[in-house]
């Protein structure tokens, strides 16, 4: 009978497939060359497709911003002069702050990473989670846990790699979190992503100790702690800082830099937060060091999920 | 023959649209679940061996998609793809009511499911805020797509079985 046959089938499948789940949450991987498969045949029409509405969009919103850009233009003008003026200020004070910055040996800004161009070309579907592709994959140099940055700020995480794609999960998504600290005073806290909080566009600062020092307006970046993540990554600025209930942590909101709704270019960097450790922990020559590079962090269990 | 590959080459579409035009569109606050109308308006045509296959193609791909769990969504859309197939014997061509309804029924599920599995297992319980921000808005547009979209399918499968008999 053929509803009888189709019933089996079905059951089938479906047992096959919570089999799948079961295992693939457990050992995800070896099925990620039947991904990349996947990704040689859907890449070339997701690219194309993505070239064709993005041009599309540009030529209808080149119109439109042609006509604020006429009325910008007088705004900016007068905004020039006055600029040119602070800017040969500032050159002075910029040549005394590197020559302070050599007296402290403390140019660990993050442009110091190496870093490839990416273009995003598709984003999940439905509105449940934030996360995007994009162009770059294991052929690039890109690599799983490889940090994304975009406009200044940390975006997210490759979680998965093909030869000319990787999937990234941004750090505004639902499962997100961040082990991160206040630049000032160096206190650490956890940023996660909340899928309630998306509309505002603010994120949720967590386990800030109760004598951390972190105020309204802070910088808050990447920690050194963190697995995943390389240290010093601006993510954003904290704002609400409260004592919970029970007066053991204080939380808060965190706006990001990155503009998450209209990501279209993003800067993947190539190297790892493994890798710096491996080789600080190789380096090191003092035993006191090592121990401190190789310590288990707090925060690992819950980053990365 | 040919209209299976034709029917999957259209869910690719579909997929690809999905994902790289819809999220350009910036009015657009919520998306139509464009691979779920596809699927469920297959089986409805069709009946359930075909839909559950039909489901498990489309399921298979946002699989492969997104990374996570193998199979969370194949499980749904071969269940969506059955259970719309035992419609079918409602079903009659220029009938819209019913796929509708479907629609929207699938639509509930497929968001409650989501919600079920993926947020409220880690402790998210505000479920009211999941359903006024994302479940309706996305369910009535999908429903409003569905208006559009079943319409089009159909035509476009009666017009590939019209050359199959001529040819047969």
């Amino acid at each position: 009978m053929e509803s009888k046959r189709s019933k089996y089938i079905l059951i089938g499948l479906s047992v096959f497939c919570i089999l799948l789940i079961g295992v693939t949450s457990f050992v995800d991987g070896f099925l990620s060359p039947l991904r990349t498969g996947m990704g040689f045949f859907l890449n070339p029409i997701q690219s194309g497709i993505n070239k064709a509405g993005t041009s599309l969009y540009n030529s209808v919103s080149n119109y439109s911003s042609l006509k604020n850009a006429m009325e910008e233009k007088q705004v900016l003008q007068a905004q020039i002069d006055s600029l040119i003026e602070e800017n040969s200020r500032l050159q002075a004070e910029q040549f005394e702050l590197e020559r302070l910055r050599d007296l402290y040996q403390m140019d660990q800004d993050y442009l110091q990473y190496e870093k490839i161009g990416a273009r995003v070309i598709a984003k999940d579907s439905g509105d449940w989670f934030q996360v995007f592709r994009i162009n770059k994959g294991s052929a690039d140099g890109v690599r799983v846990d490889a940090n994304v940055i975009a406009g200044g700020g940390l975006v997210g995480i490759v979680t998965d790699v093909g030869a000319h794609y990787a999937t990234v999960r941004s750090i505004i998504d639902d499962v997100s979190r961040v082990s991160a600290m206040a630049q000032q005073s160096g206190d650490i806290c956890i940023v996660g992503g909340d899928l309630t909080l998306f509309d505002e566009g603010r994120l949720r600062i967590t386990n800030i100790a109760e004598n951390g020092d972190i105020k309204d307006g802070d910088r808050i970046v990447t920690s050194n702690i963190s697995a995943k993540f390389l240290p010093g990554i601006l993510i954003g600025y904290a704002t609400d800082i409260t004592t919970d209930s029970t007066r053991l942590t204080k939380s808060g909101y965190l706006v990001p830099v990155a503009q998450f709704d209209s990501l279209q270019e993003v800067l993947v960097i190539t190297e790892l937060k493994e890798d710096e450790v491996t080789s600080e922990t190789a380096e090191a020559e003092e035993p006191a060091e090592s121990e401190n590079a190789g310590e288990p962090e707090t925060t690992a269990d819950t980053e990365g999920e | 023959m040919k209209r299976i590959i034709i029917n999957l080459l259209l869910l690719i579409l579909a997929f690809t649209i999905q994902n790289c035009v819809i999220p350009l569109i910036p009015f657009l606050s919520a998306a139509p679940n464009l691979m779920l109308i596809l699927t469920f308006s297959f089986g409805f045509i069709y009946g359930k061996e075909a839909g559950m296959y039909y489901g498990l193609f489309a399921g298979v791909l946002l699989d492969l998609f997104y990374s996570g769990p193998f199979g969370f969504y194949t499980l749904l859309f071969i269940n969506i793809g059955y259970f719309n197939g035992i419609c079918t014997k409602y079903y009659y061509e220029d009938y819209i009511n019913l796929p509708l309804v479907l629609s929207l029924v699938n639509e509930l599920i497929y968001n409650g499911y989501v919600y079920v599995f993926r947020f409220l297992i880690r402790n998210r319980l505000d479920i009211f805020y999941y359903a006024r921000e994302i479940i309706i808005p996305e369910t009535i547009f999908t429903v409003v797509t569905t208006l559009i979209i079943y319409r089009f399918f159909l035509s476009a499968n009666r017009r590939l079985e019209e050359i199959e008999n001529r040819r047969g």
